[in-house]
């Protein structure tokens, strides 16, 4: 027998909410790397302007896909039982912790706002949100997770 | 201002900033070689904005016995600068904020909430205006107050020469004319000079003195951030002194690297141009200390690059060694995050304070927010001998914190009246308070 595909609970109209959200931390945490790194290379302090505005609105849409999600995992013990779901959740919250942190470090006034820590850690959250965004990829188009029938 | 903002602001600071400063010794940073400690960087610096209450039920600040403090002039709006004219009437100064700084960064947002948090918050009414107060009879008291000169563009400094009265507005240096005893201008002002104000316009306040010989006048231009987070470009003819020639407008850099020169004078015997300076935030609440110093003609005291000499600050980039190289150290340390913003040398002219006075400075000290304790809200003095600062600052008029570490007030210009007493302007309580030796002159106000 085949089994159904694991049902998302938080959606709209039959959409899972958390893959609608999950584009914008992912382009922000994306983008805050390549603001800090022009920022590096220019010391041209409108980089790191765009760099903090990137990780504020990241770390804002990354908590609000977090929580579709956790609705998500929480609501059906058959997407927790799929082999990625536990890792997919705590790398995030990795990630999202990583964002955090930034943030802070990003509210600094000028050069020390991005180097070397502001840098480090914007590299950090795209390395990690790599692996766990191919996780989440898995979930949905292996696992069938939050898929119609 | 919700208050649910603050709780979560101090939450963030409580829980990020670290609450675990080591014990220091502010009196290590009054004087000539102040101790600095090792620069911190912070996820959430240290913040810490009095509440505002004003002065309630009576409550007046605090003087040694030998002085004795009245109200001058109360219901002002925002006076930060005092000026007394020849024929002793007092000017008031009136102003607020251009508030064009527009909002670049995230943390932009969150600084504004602790602006209008540290203010008070809402409008104080028609600002940006000069009040004129005659006190004929010396009680004290003055029978006369006149709305002198309105429609200022955030003016700040005040400087007479002759029958040509000068006003530092935050865009431009103007001069109007003035003819003893008049209680009103409403004749429009010449641009001597445009000063540089917008756009950002971070550290608006305009300080000027006129030198003793009246051909030159001196203008004091604050930095247009806390540490070039604006961008260097945002910086030209910034966190400089300069001169101006008085007859053509001309002007030039007299010294820079001074991030906030907020108060400029002259020390009378000496003649050599004295500067209070507000240093940068954010390194710690026990740098950089703000301070006072003679102010040498070509000198560079190091904002951006380095402060108090050499010690080079990380937030500045490029680095440039060949500039930190030529910076020198001020003269005089008044703590770290004071916030001076009133200068005035003891001339002597009159009995209004207790000798052991003359010759030395008073400072309006305004008061922290960068730091877990407060520091400053308070007006010291600092004695003088052969023109230089001679031994620690000593607290003269103090109180603008009640016992809750609540803002009554926070002083900011001081002057003296024509009776030698000390004018002190508050832009919280909206009050400039008088301050003299106590059983002097103004015995008819004591009943």
């Amino acid at each position: 027998m085949i089994q159904a595909n694991p049902a998302s609970t938080a959606r709209i109209a039959g959409h899972p909410i958390h893959p609608m959200l999950v584009p914008f931390p992912i382009v922000c945490f994306t983008g805050a790397l390549l603001t800090d790194i022009a920022y590096a290379r220019t010391a041209d302090i409108m980089w790191s302007n765009f760099s903090a505005w990137l990780l504020v609105a990241g770390i804002v849409m990354g908590v609000l896909a977090a929580l579709a999600g956790l609705i998500d995992f929480i609501s059906n013990r058959r997407i927790r039982a799929q082999k990625p779901a536990w890792p997919h959740l705590l790398g995030n919250l990795v990630v999202l912790a990583l964002a955090l942190w930034n943030n802070f470090v990003h509210s600094r006034d000028a050069w020390t706002s991005v180097m070397p820590t502001g840098l480090i850690l914007s590299a950090l959250t795209v390395a990690v949100m790599l692996v766990t965004a191919w996780l989440g990829g898995s979930l949905v188009y292996r696992h069938g997770v939050g898929v119609a029938e | 201002m919700s208050a649910a903002r603050l709780a979560l602001a101090s939450a963030l600071v409580l829980g990020l900033a670290g609450c675990d400063e080591e014990p220091f010794d502010r009196n290590a940073q009054i004087g000539p070689d102040p101790k600095l400690p090792e620069q911190k960087q912070y996820l959430v610096p240290p913040m810490r904005v009095a509440p505002v209450v004003r002065w309630q039920d009576g409550a007046t600040p605090s003087v040694p016995s030998d002085l004795r403090v009245q109200a001058f002039a109360t219901g002002l709006a925002h006076p930060r600068f005092v000026y007394t004219l020849p024929n002793g009437d007092v000017l008031a100064v009136e102003a607020q904020s251009p508030g064009i700084e527009p909002t670049e960064r995230p943390k932009d947002v969150i600084m504004g909430w602790m602006q209008s948090y540290a203010t008070g918050g809402g409008s104080p009414g028609p600002t940006n205006r000069i009040t004129l107060l005659r006190d004929a009879d010396g009680d004290g008291t003055p029978e006369v107050r006149t709305l002198f000169i309105d429609h200022l563009n955030s003016p700040f400094g005040v400087a007479l020469v002759g029958s040509d009265l000068y006003v530092a507005a935050t865009d431009a240096l103007l001069r109007f004319p003035y003819r003893e005893g008049e209680t009103s201008i409403t004749e429009p002002p010449t641009v001597l000079t445009e000063l540089p104000g917008g756009p950002i316009d971070h550290h608006w306040t305009k300080s000027l003195a006129a030198s003793p010989d009246g051909s030159k006048l001196y203008v004091g231009v604050g930095s247009n951030s806390n540490i070039v987070e604006n961008g260097l470009e945002a910086e030209q003819w910034r966190a400089a002194i300069w001169e101006v020639d008085r007859a053509t407008g001309a002007h030039r850099i007299y010294a820079g690297g001074l991030r906030n020169p907020t108060a400029l004078a002259f020390e009378p015997q000496s003649k050599v141009l004295w500067a209070v300076v507000n240093e940068r935030d954010e390194l710690g609440p026990n740098l950089v200390p703000d301070y006072l110093t003679s102010v040498k003609d070509g000198a560079f005291y190091g904002w951006p690059y380095s402060y108090w000499g050499q010690h080079v600050d990380p937030r500045v980039e490029p680095k440039r060694p060949d500039i930190v190289a030529s910076a020198i150290a001020p003269d005089y340390s008044l703590s770290s995050h004071v916030a001076p913003l009133g200068l005035v040398f003891v001339t002597g002219n009159g009995n209004g304070l207790p000798g052991k006075y003359a010759g030395g400075v008073f400072v309006g000290e305004h008061g922290s927010w960068d730091r877990p304790e407060f520091n400053g809200y308070k007006v010291v003095f600092v004695p003088f001998a052969n023109g230089k600062p001679n031994g620690k600052a000593e607290d003269v008029v103090t109180g603008f914190l009640d016992a809750d570490d609540q803002a009554r007030g926070r002083p900011v210009g001081v002057v003296l009246d024509r009776t030698g007493a000390l004018l002190v302007a508050d832009d919280v309580g909206n009050t400039v308070r008088r301050v003299s030796a106590s059983g002097a002159p103004t015995e008819a106000a004591q009943r």
